[in-house]
Order: C-alpha cells, then structure tokens, then sequence
C-alpha cells in the first residue's frame, strides 16, 4: 500500500517533524499520547514506541531504520489490536527543487486474515497516511 | 564529482507523462533545448545500449547512450558518449514517481559527472536549470500544469 503527496513546505522542515519516531502525538490527529519503552532516545534505531488512540486501543512499534541523510525511516508494528500482521512501514522524503517543496512517499507492506486486506488497506492509507499528510499541511510549523 | 539535482511536479498521471518521456529518440517531441534526433544504426530507442545522436538548438551535437529503462520503476538512464561540454563520467537519471494524492507525478533528474574544478558551479547550474528544470517546465506547460 503506497500513498504519496505533495507538501508545500522545505523538505528539511518537513523532516524535523516526521524524524522524531516519539512526536507522532503532537502531529497526527489519530494518536493521542505516546512514549518511547525504557526511556531510550526516539533517534535510537531499535527503539519502541508505545502510544494510544484517540479510540483508546494501545499500539507498540519499532523503529527499524532511521536516516538524516536520505530522509527515510522504516518501522514495524509489534501490538495492536486489528489484524495488521508483518507490517513494515517506510517513510521518505525528497526534496521538490521545482519550488523548493517536499514530496512525501509513506508506503507498508502487511498480511492480514482473507477477505480482510481492502478494509485494512483503506483503515491505513486513509486514517493513518492521507490523514497525517494533512495534519502536516495544516501544521503550524511549516506555516508560510 | 559533481551532481546535479533537479526535482518537479507535473499535474498528469505518471503513466501519461512516463509515455512522454521514455522515448530514448523522442527528445525534440518534448524537450525544447533538442533540435533533431535519431539512434545510431537503426536500433529500437528502448534497445538498451542503443546511442542517440541528437543537436541542440545551439547547433551543439551530443551522443547519449541508453544504460537503463524500466518501465515497471519509470526510469531511463544514460550516459554522454560525446559533447562539447567538457565533462568526463557523465551519468545521468530521469525517473518518476507517482503521487497518489491527486493523479499527479513527482519527477527527478539526477545526475554525475567529472569536469575541470573551476566549471563545476557552472555546469551544474546550466545542467540542473537550463536542461532538466526547462524539461520540467515545457512538460508542465504539455500536461497543463
């Protein structure tokens, strides 16, 4: 599952929002809080968050790559409550020169129960991808 | 060695714009800085390893050799064989990527290459604006934005 968009904002300023892997609280609109595990850095490949929902429902992920120079990070889901098995997610960042703006490639790969596979790929890509692109659109950081 | 890095957004489909451009011989049909071009020896334009022979509205001739095309990753790939524009190594890359978010397509065009130091800055900037940002624009200005 693969979405990608456009942000209208530099590609460095978008970054310092999505590298650290504990802000995810203070941006997406779906968490609510969230906690690194042991009380390691968020930079710290390896690390684990621990985080809410607004609905509640408690979530574990790993962070499993983390780099500055190429704008990416890739981590895994340990626990949750839906049906989201082998997930490993990948965030990049490029830069659009054109206008000095960012595009944003954010795609996952998972297996989930038969029958299942639509409904969890429209429960990512629409609350959890398209919805963080427009919490960052609207973030007061990047404001012009 | 120098790089050159130049990145746009054109408001059309990547499958459409990849169509555009992954013509090895197709330059003049898009491209407004390439006068004529034709591939050497009558070979298929997506026949990799072919060579293209084309001119600048300049006048100025170049060979460009066909290192790579893909057209499941929509990216191409060459080399310059000849030209007068004093670089060594020259490697270059134009690849797009589909944006999800409104049927619109991110493209890139990178590129490496060795020259004189006291010309880098100057290459680059005529490369990285004059070649593939006036790519870019004339595919903005074809595909309406």
């Amino acid at each position: 599952m693969v979405k990608s968009t456009i942000i209208d904002a530099p590609v460095d300023r978008v970054w310092a929002i999505l590298r650290d892997f504990n802000g995810h609280d203070r941006w997406h609109p779906a968490v609510k809080t969230s906690v690194i595990e042991r009380h390691l850095p968020s930079d710290l490949v390896g690390c684990v968050r621990r985080f809410q929902l607004q609905d509640g429902s408690e979530l574990r992920e790993q962070l499993l790559t983390l780099s500055d120079l190429e704008m990416t990070f890739s981590y895994c889901l340990l626990d949750t409550p839906v049906p989201l098995f082998n997930y490993v997610a990948h965030v990049r960042l490029l830069p659009v020169t054109d206008g000095n703006r960012t595009f944003w490639h954010w795609e996952c790969r998972f297996t989930t129960p038969a029958g299942r596979e639509a409904e969890m790929a429209k429960m990512v890509g629409e609350q959890i991808y398209e919805a963080g692109f427009e919490a960052i659109r609207r973030h007061e950081a990047l404001a012009a | 060695m120098a790089k050159v890095y130049t990145s746009s957004v054109v408001n059309a489909p990547a499958a459409k714009v990849w169509a555009r451009v992954r013509d090895f011989n197709g330059l003049p049909s898009w491209h407004p800085a390439i006068g004529e071009s034709r591939i050497e020896n009558g070979e298929p334009a997506d026949k990799v390893g072919c060579i293209r022979d084309f001119r600048l509205r300049n006048g100025d001739r170049i060979r460009e050799q066909l290192l790579g095309l893909s057209d499941y990753d929509m990216f191409c790939t060459y080399s310059i064989l000849e030209s007068p524009m004093g670089v060594e190594n020259y490697v270059a890359t134009l690849r797009l990527t589909p944006i999800t978010d409104g049927q619109r397509t991110f493209l890139e065009w990178t590129a490496e290459f060795d020259c004189a130091p006291e010309r880098e800055a100057e290459l680059v900037s005529n490369i990285g604006t004059g070649v593939f940002q006036g790519g870019f624009d004339a595919l903005k200005r074809q595909f309406g934005g």
